[in-house]
This record gives structure tokens, sequence and C-alpha cells, in this order.
């Protein structure tokens, strides 16, 4: 029989990825979508939306980067 | 005096030898093919040789079925067939019924034994495949440091996304070094703890591609906790590790086209996020908005100041109506009373008066309708149109009486 993999980085679900963070906007939108929310829901979900777009946006690193090269040591140099 | 033969007794003799020799009739002959060329006619004439000798070899078209791929320099093959001599040219050749590839042969027969391995031990199975994030901040990457596959990666990763951390493993990835140095390259990345992870190479022969159809390569890619991308050779070779990776790219490029997010897109889907929940937010205010303005309007219509209003309306209107009907009522009365004036103006004994009629009474005022209420002497009063006259009786005639006679 077939080892099962881990479980993905336990590091990553404290800390929203993006992904996450997107899955949550789409819910958020498709609540605000429903014609019978309340004005208090809707502004409520309307604030975590913006909020969850504004932690999407700090957590994209916007700082090009060089490749890297894994050296005999298992540091790295650049490539 | 020896015997003196034409040429082609000898060589009809040297015939007759190959043909009676058991061996030279069903042979197979290991070598590499040289001077391979397709005759119009369908026949392929080529040279079959090793380090140290050659020999001819020919392939008739009526034989071609033994020849499942096409045949060309450089291969290792092993030629089925019978060794005989052509008398013509007095030349031996070996008349091919049958090539197979050397060597290649025998690794596709280990690779479909791994693959069925493998597969029943449910390695290539979806429920363990792991999704790649959709936002990879550092891809590792695990290939050859020279070679167009990492130039592919970096280039097309960081034109989708020029913040993205590339990491690379210079792994060798072919020969005898190549299955360890792979396997090293993985648990470099699972120690660095990259988001994704691209395993491959350029293309090449299936020898080239082989250590990827190593099981110790598969098993190191499948016990990986980072989500792998095979990417190995061309899109027409399929090897187990990409049976094993969590996802197959027909191309290093294509690799790094499913492992790093394009940005702008990126951007773009934010951009679109705030807009559709700013738009739907407005458009829930918008829609309370209307509401509350038609409450609005209800609650003005149903106001106590409106209902007097109305109620005023309504008193107006109501008696406008009743003076309405008053004013016919009495319209009638006076006409009726015009009528009745009329109709007693004929009835008027004053009318009758002005005739010649007139209107006696006795001295009291009495009305005398009769000549039995006075008596001879007796004073009346003759009432005419302009005035009254006192008159005495002088005689009494009974008008009645004489009638009746």
């Amino acid at each position: 029989m077939a080892k099962k993999k881990e479980e993905n980085k336990p590091e990553e679900e404290q800390e929203l990825s993006l992904e996450d963070s997107f899955a949550q906007i789409e819910e958020v939108i498709r609540r605000l979508e429903t014609e019978d929310i309340t004005l208090e829901e809707s502004f409520s979900a309307y604030n975590q939306g913006m909020a969850l777009l504004a932690k999407c946006n700090e957590s994209i690193d916007r700082v090009e980067k060089k490749v890297l090269k894994v050296n005999e040591d298992g540091g790295l140099d650049e490539f | 005096m020896q015997n003196v033969y034409t040429v082609a007794q000898v060589n009809s003799y040297i015939r007759n030898m190959f043909t009676q020799d058991f061996m030279l009739q069903k042979v197979r002959i290991r070598g590499e093919v040289s001077n391979c060329k397709y005759h119009s006619s369908g026949h392929i004439y080529f040279t079959l040789k090793d380090a140290k000798s050659t020999i001819s070899c020919v392939m008739f078209s009526s034989d071609r079925k033994g020849l499942p791929f096409r045949l060309s320099e450089g291969q290792q093959v092993i030629a089925s067939g019978s060794v005989d001599v052509y008398e013509r040219d007095g030349k031996y050749q070996l008349y091919a019924r049958a090539i197979e590839l050397d060597g290649i042969g025998a690794l596709y027969e280990k690779y479909e034994r791994l693959k069925a391995d493998l597969a029943e031990r449910g390695m290539f199975a979806e429920q363990y495949k792991q999704p790649i994030p959709r936002y990879v901040r550092r891809l590792g990457v695990v290939t050859a440091q020279t070679g167009a596959a990492v130039r592919d990666i970096i280039n097309i990763a960081s034109r989708r996304n020029p913040y993205v951390q590339i990491i690379l493993y210079p792994a060798i990835v072919q020969g005898e070094a190549a299955v360890p140095s792979i396997i090293n390259g993985i648990h470099a990345m699972e120690r660095l703890q990259v988001d994704a992870v691209i395993v491959g190479r350029g293309g090449g022969s299936i020898e080239d591609l082989w250590a990827f159809n190593e099981e110790a390569v598969a098993q190191a890619v499948f016990d990986c906790s980072i989500p792998i991308i095979s990417a190995v050779g061309h899109e027409t070779d399929v090897t187990i590790t990409d049976f094993v990776a969590d996802l197959r790219a027909p191309t290093p490029s294509a690799a790094a086209e499913l492992a790093v997010c394009d940005f702008g897109r990126l951007e773009e889907q934010m951009a679109e996020y705030a807009y559709t929940m700013q738009h739907l937010c407005r458009r829930t205010v918008q829609s309370y908005r209307s509401r509350l303005g038609q409450y609005g309007v209800r609650l003005k219509y149903l106001s106590p100041l409106n209902t007097l209003r109305m109620k005023k309306t309504q008193a107006v209107s109501l008696e406008e109506r009743l003076q309405a009907v008053m004013e016919k009522r009495l319209q009638e009365s006076r006409h009726r009373l015009a009528i009745y004036a009329e109709h007693m103006k004929g009835l008027s004994p004053l009318d009758k008066l002005s005739q010649g009629y007139a209107y006696v009474s006795d001295e009291s005022g009495k009305k005398l309708s009769g000549v039995e209420q006075v008596d001879v002497g007796e004073k009346i009063r003759v009432c005419l149109k302009d005035g009254s006259l006192l008159a005495e009786v002088r005689e009494k005639e009974n008008g009645e009486k004489e009638r009746r006679k």
C-alpha cells in the first residue's frame, strides 16, 4: 500500500493563504448578491470583503526576486 | 590436372554451403546500423557493424512488417534472418526478416512493469494529488542548471510574476548520478519549504529521460509534502514521474505557466472583487433607499394631516350636494306654488265678480247662498269687483219652486 503524503504545511493555516482569502471574498460577494440581505449585514459583509482584499494586497510581495541556486552546503547563492 | 570452374559455379557452390548451414539460416545479429538506405523499391539496405567488423544487410519490402520503427544511423539493433550469398556479386549478406531495437526494448518492458506496479500500489491515485497553490511565492526548480529547461522556466515564471522567488537545485538529470541527484533536489526543496516544485528536464531519448522512470525518484516525488509539477521532455514523453507528480506539465515552459500565477491577472481579479463588492453594496443601499422612498410616500398618504384634508374635502363635497338637493327642492316647491297660484287664480271669486257676478252676504257678513236665508226688508251686502253695496230686500221669489212648477 502506498504511503500517504503528509498533511500540508501547518504554518500556512495560521496565515490565510491567498486562495483562502479569495474563496472568502467570493463568499462575501455571494452574500452581497442575495436580495434579502439587511443593510447592516451588507455593510459588515462589505467591510469584511474589503479587509480581506487589503490583507491579500499586503500578502502579495511586490519585490522583484533574483533566481537563487542551492549550493553544495545546502545554502543559497545567486544564480 | 585440376578442374577449372566458372565464377558462377564457384559462387553457386558457396551459396549451397551457406544454405545447408543450419546456423546461418536462422541467425540473430546484434550491431549498430550504418549506411542505411530506404530504396524506392521498398527494400532497405544497411550495414551492421560493431567495433571490429561489418556485415551487409538487406530487408525486403515483403518483410517490412518485421520492422516496427524507422531504421536510422547509429541505432543499436538486433536483426534476425538468414545469411546468404548473392551469387551475381559473390557477396554474402544478411537477409533480415525482423529487426528490434536493442536495449530500449528491455527499457520499455521495465517501464511498463514499474508503471503497472506503482499504479497497483495506488501511487497514481487522484486522492493523493495535492493542488498547486494559486499564488506561489517561492518556486523550487529541480533540473539541470544549464540547458533550455531552466531558461524556459525562469523566463516564463518571471514574465508571469516578476515577484516570484525561484530557487534552483542544479540537478544531474541523466546518467548514473541522476537518480540520487534528483531525489536530493526534492529533499532540499522540502527543507526550504517552497510553495511548489517543478521537477524535470528537456527532451531526449528514452535513455536520457530514464532517471525519471526509476522507482526511487517516483517514490521521492510521491512522498514529497510540497506539490510537485513534473515536466520531463516533450509533450509525447510520459515518464513514471509524470504519473506520480501532483500535476504533469507537457514541457518545462508549460510547468512554469501552471506553477506561477499571472500577476497582472491577479491584480485585475482583486480590482474586480473590489468593484463587485462596491457595486453590490451600492445596489443594496439603493434598493433600501428606494424602499424608504416608497414608505415615505405611503406614510405621507396615511398621515392625520392628509386624513384631515381628505375629510374636509369630503365635507365640502357633502355640503355642495346638500345645497344642490336643497336648491332643487326649493325650485320644485316654487314651481308648484306657481302652479297652485295659477290654479287659485282661476278659482278666485274676485275674478267671477268682474264678470257680473256678485257676492252676497247678510249684514254680519255671513254668506247668502239661498233666498230662504233672508227675509224681506232685511239688509244684505252685495260685493262687487270694486266695492260693496248695502241693499234692502224688497221681495223674495223662490226660484227653485218656480222652476219646479
